[in-house]
């Protein structure tokens, strides 16, 4: 809905820009003006193309050089060299750059471990091979440079500029709504959760890999058509002038300048730069041009890396006023410069205002914690609390039923250490497993091993009956595996409320956005955080962080919860009150692990205890037994402690 | 045989690589601070290298007296804002990508555009050559060898053998716990940055010696001295040196056996692969955790 209305806006936009060159005599407009919008047109599309994989997903690309420059070449050779029409080289070079940004994305994304930076530092290896590549090969370059011909077009449209300005204006426009589009959907949401914390998002089955080819891809696209149009606004194509760093400079400065976000920081950056870009040509400055836009990079990223955007729709007000004062002031005064220059002045006043300190990003309000909402009276009882309750499963509560994990055999090797060694394990449904055993007994590793974060070095994994082995850790969260982390990793983009609906969005039964955050206020008051669904995560506690880790997790809808040291850290009436969620969590029929170091808290909550020692397991039954076993005895306490204590 | 001497030749090339990828290489593993502005600072040590030896008439080895203190304060210096500021890791990527943009520019400003050379009579070692048994190589390769085996031996003696050695390693193992152990990272770090940006000076000393100058060089070393870096381990300097051997040797091969146009291409092509199958270093074995 929003996206529909949105787009209907880009329409009305196009529309206006585009009368600007149709109407451009009779309005008065000079060329010049027409030339430098064409030139912000083209960079809004170039940094909007970056932006949709780098700034949503937080992956930064110094290669953007790449897809302007396959873009270009592929119109300059195309239609310089084999005579194939302008219009459609177009298309062709879009979708040449998008396979390109796939295979790229192939080679990236695959490794897991894969950190930003060294795909930074790849990308920025791309536009090094391909300049190699078109030098070399006399078919595309041979270090000849290729002349673009110059295509026809229709008459009503004027000069060849005109035509340049309209082509930019379409490329940029479709650029700039597929940006707003992507931000409003699902795949924008699931871009958010990859650069905030793309494990947990996998775990809570957002198909991260999927997302992040897709991204590229669309980068790809829209680079490629741009740089498309590069070729015939340059006339002459040459390896030096797309493979260069001056392209990714360019888009990473504006995106960073306006903000990454957001689909209109980009285009506020664009604007912002080329302004500057062309007031300091203008002023016999072209020398300082990239020492200025260095500068910027540098002391934003510093001072401002939420960038201008943020800033902006917070309080908007100043910054028009700025804009409007010192424009105007400049306009009346005429003592100086040409209207483009008065009006810029007014730009960077603008942006002085925006970017002044001060005007940081103000935190949104805590509201009050609802009263009582930690009763120490209701340990114990696990049912009965007014209506926040999941919808009830009653077939399995209670006794064990059919077997929902099954691992055989199962090991796991880190170098020579076998942190799981030959462990095998059923869970039932309906059971509230503790898994206890001292440190670096296997435990964490075993709850890595069932959630898909790591893979056995042998051994075969079952849940629900379907073998889980190799599956990726969204697929096994949509088979119905839940965990939480030991050090909760929340979204910090996005309210509490958010952080749950991400998880009901991309669960085991997907909703849309609106469903989702109403079922999210459901999850938050299982876990008693519904006071806080406003919040950011950076302003709720280690309890509370904890709680939203169990709120996210079981907003997957999971048949398992695996609960890794979920109370870790916390003083003892938090401790009571999240067992008392914990409790809560297993009535409404979901089947927990919980790994746990307080024995109190195990023998408190668990209808079975499972005990692992140095990557095996030492014992499995019903907790009083287990608990007394002297082996367990042995392993907690050490060689004598039984001997001693008996 | 000519395969074979280009091989040899690559290899001390390589040398060079290993100087200008150590810096890097410590910065980023002890500091966590991804500085793209070395890359600056090698452009600008070897533009000084090349104005004292022309201008003043200094040899040009010995240029690295001045420039190697000078080039120690403004890297000092740089870590100091750097952790002021809480520059780091990624930040750190992009601000210092600002900074070589600043610097180029200038660069060019300063001394234009066009190729600078060092003319024959200041600059004696480049036309010189040493032969050994059948093979002949130009000197400024071979002392570049030597410089980066003098660097790389020396700091890696030095971070295992001394207790600022040792100090730093423990920081970047654990920052809270060896500042809690006393270990004054901000000096620490300073020094080591001083001496990151000191090893940009020599290097870019090594490079004036045997070839002409643009404001954008640093361009052709970014790709090849990250991947020296990469392959050889972030923060490892000895895997330094051997990655930039095998990096000069694979690209001076596949230029001899092919053509030096497609060199770039293999050796990014292999860099990409390296980063692919080995992203924590050809040496590195991942631990146990």
């Amino acid at each position: 809905m929003i996206a529909a209305r949105g787009l209907g806006g880009f329409a009305v936009v196009f529309m206006a820009l585009a009368a600007l060159a149709v109407w451009r005599e009779d309005l008065g407009l000079p060329m010049f003006y027409l030339v430098l919008a064409s030139t912000a047109l083209f960079w809004v599309a170039q940094a909007t193309s970056w932006n949709v994989l780098s700034g949503y997903s937080g992956y930064f690309s110094f290669g953007q050089g790449a897809f302007v420059g396959v873009g270009a070449y592929t119109t300059a050779v195309l239609g310089g060299r084999h005579g194939v029409d302008f219009y459609l080289t177009v298309p062709v070079a879009a979708v040449f750059s998008a396979v390109l940004a796939l295979i790229v994305g192939g080679l990236a994304f695959r490794l897991r471990s894969f950190r930003g930076e060294i795909f930074a530092l790849l990308t920025l290896a791309v536009p090094f091979i391909l300049a190699a590549f078109a030098r070399v090969n006399s078919e595309i370059d041979g270090g000849q440079g290729v002349v673009v011909p110059v295509p026809e077009f229709p008459e009503w449209m004027g000069q060849f500029q005109d035509f340049l300005y309209l082509l930019n204006l379409l490329v940029a426009v479709v650029a700039v709504a597929a940006a707003f589009a992507i931000q409003h959907t699902r795949f924008g949401w699931a871009l958010a959760s990859i650069r905030d914390a793309e494990d947990v998002a996998e775990g809570l089955g957002v198909a991260t890999f999927r997302y992040k080819m897709l991204a590229i891809a669309v980068t790809g696209l829209i680079g490629g058509a741009a740089g498309s149009l590069f070729a015939l606004q340059i006339g002459f194509v040459t390896v030096e002038s797309v493979f260069g760093l001056t392209i990714p400079l360019f888009v990473i400065v504006m995106s960073v300048l306006g903000g990454r976000t957001h689909w209109f920081g980009p285009v506020l950056g664009a604007v912002v730069i080329v302004l500057i870009q062309d007031r300091l040509s203008a002023s016999g400055f072209e020398g300082w041009n990239l020492i200025v836009l260095g500068a910027i990079l540098a002391v934003l990223v510093v001072v401002a890396p939420d960038g201008l955007q943020a800033r902006l729709w917070r309080r908007p007000w100043p910054a028009v006023a700025a804009l409007v004062l010192v424009t105007g002031v400049l306009a009346v005064v005429d003592a100086w410069g040409t209207p483009l220059d008065w009006f810029v002045s007014g730009v960077l006043a603008a942006v002085a205002v925006v970017l002044w300190p001060g005007h940081a990003p103000a935190s949104a309000e805590r509201r009050p914690p609802a009263p009582d909402h930690v009763d120490l009276g209701e340990i114990g009882e696990s049912t009965g609390h007014s209506g926040q309750q999941l919808p009830e499963n009653s077939k399995i509560n209670g006794e064990p039923g059919e077997v929902l994990v099954e691992c055989r055999e199962v090991s796991r090797y880190f170098g020579g250490v076998r942190a799981l060694d030959g462990v095998s394990l059923q869970l039932r449904a309906g059971e509230l497993v503790g898994l206890v055993g001292p440190n670096g007994s296997g435990k964490t590793t075993l709850v890595n091993l069932v959630s898909g974060a790591l893979r056995p070095t042998s051994g075969t994994m079952a849940v629900a009956g379907r073998d889980i082995v190799g599956l990726a850790p969204h697929r096994i969260a949509h088979v119905g595996v839940s965990r939480t982390h030991q050090i909760p990793k929340p979204f910090e983009s996005m309210t509490v409320r958010d952080n749950v609906a991400m998880a009901i969005m991309f669960g085991r039964q997907p909703r849309p956005l609106t469903a989702a955050r109403e079922e999210a206020e459901q999850c938050l008051d299982i876990v008693h955080l519904g006071h806080l669904a406003g919040a950011r995560p950076a302003e709720i506690n280690l309890h509370e962080r904890q709680l939203l880790e169990m709120a996210r997790a079981i907003a997957t809808k999971p048949k398992v919860l695996l609960l890794d040291e979920a109370l870790a850290g916390l003083n003892p009436a938090e401790i009571d009150a999240a067992v008392a969620v914990v409790r809560r969590i297993h009535a409404s029929g979901i089947t927990i692990v919980i790994v746990e170091h307080l024995l109190r808290v195990v023998n408190q909550l668990a209808t079975r205890v499972v005990v692992l020692n140095r990557g095996r397991l030492l014992a499995d039954g019903d907790p009083r037994t287990v608990m007394s076993d002297p082996d367990v005895i042995r392993a907690y306490l050490g060689r004598h402690a039984h001997a001693r204590g008996s | 045989m000519t395969t074979l001497q280009a091989a040899l030749s690559g290899a001390l090339v390589g040398g060079m690589f290993a100087v200008m990828a150590a810096g890097l290489s410590l910065t980023w593993g002890m500091l966590r601070v991804i500085n793209l502005a070395h890359f600056g600072l090698i452009l600008v040590g070897a533009y000084l290298t090349f104005e004292l030896a022309t201008s003043w008439g200094i040899d040009p080895i010995l240029t690295i007296v001045l420039t190697v203190p000078l080039m120690f304060l403004v890297g000092a210096g740089l870590q100091w804002a750097f952790d002021r500021l809480g520059v780091e890791e990624f930040a750190s990527l992009l601000v210092s990508f600002g900074l070589l943009i600043i610097v180029m520019q200038t660069v060019s400003n300063v001394w234009s555009a066009d190729f600078q050379r060092m003319p024959g009579d200041v600059n004696p070692y480049a036309t010189q050559s040493v032969s050994l048994g059948r093979f002949v190589f130009p000197a400024p390769t071979l002392i570049a060898f030597v410089f980066a085996v003098v660097i790389v031996v020396t700091a890696d003696q030095v971070l295992r053998r001394t207790f600022a050695g040792r100090a730093l390693r423990a920081f970047a193992e654990d920052r809270a716990v060896a500042s809690a152990f006393g270990i004054d990272h901000r000096r620490l770090g300073m020094v080591l940055a001083g001496l990151s940006a000191a090893s940009a000076a020599v290097a870019g000393m090594l490079f004036a010696l045997g070839n002409a100058v643009t404001p954008s060089t640093p361009f052709e070393w970014i790709g090849v001295v990250f991947a020296v870096v990469i392959l050889g381990g972030i923060g490892q300097v000895g895997g330094v040196l051997l990655a930039g051997v095998l990096v000069g040797t694979l690209s001076a091969v596949v230029s001899a056996t092919w053509s030096p146009a497609l060199s770039p291409l293999v050796l990014f092509s292999a860099i990409i692969l390296a980063l692919l199958f080995r992203p924590y270093g050809l040496l590195t074995v991942r631990g146990a955790r």
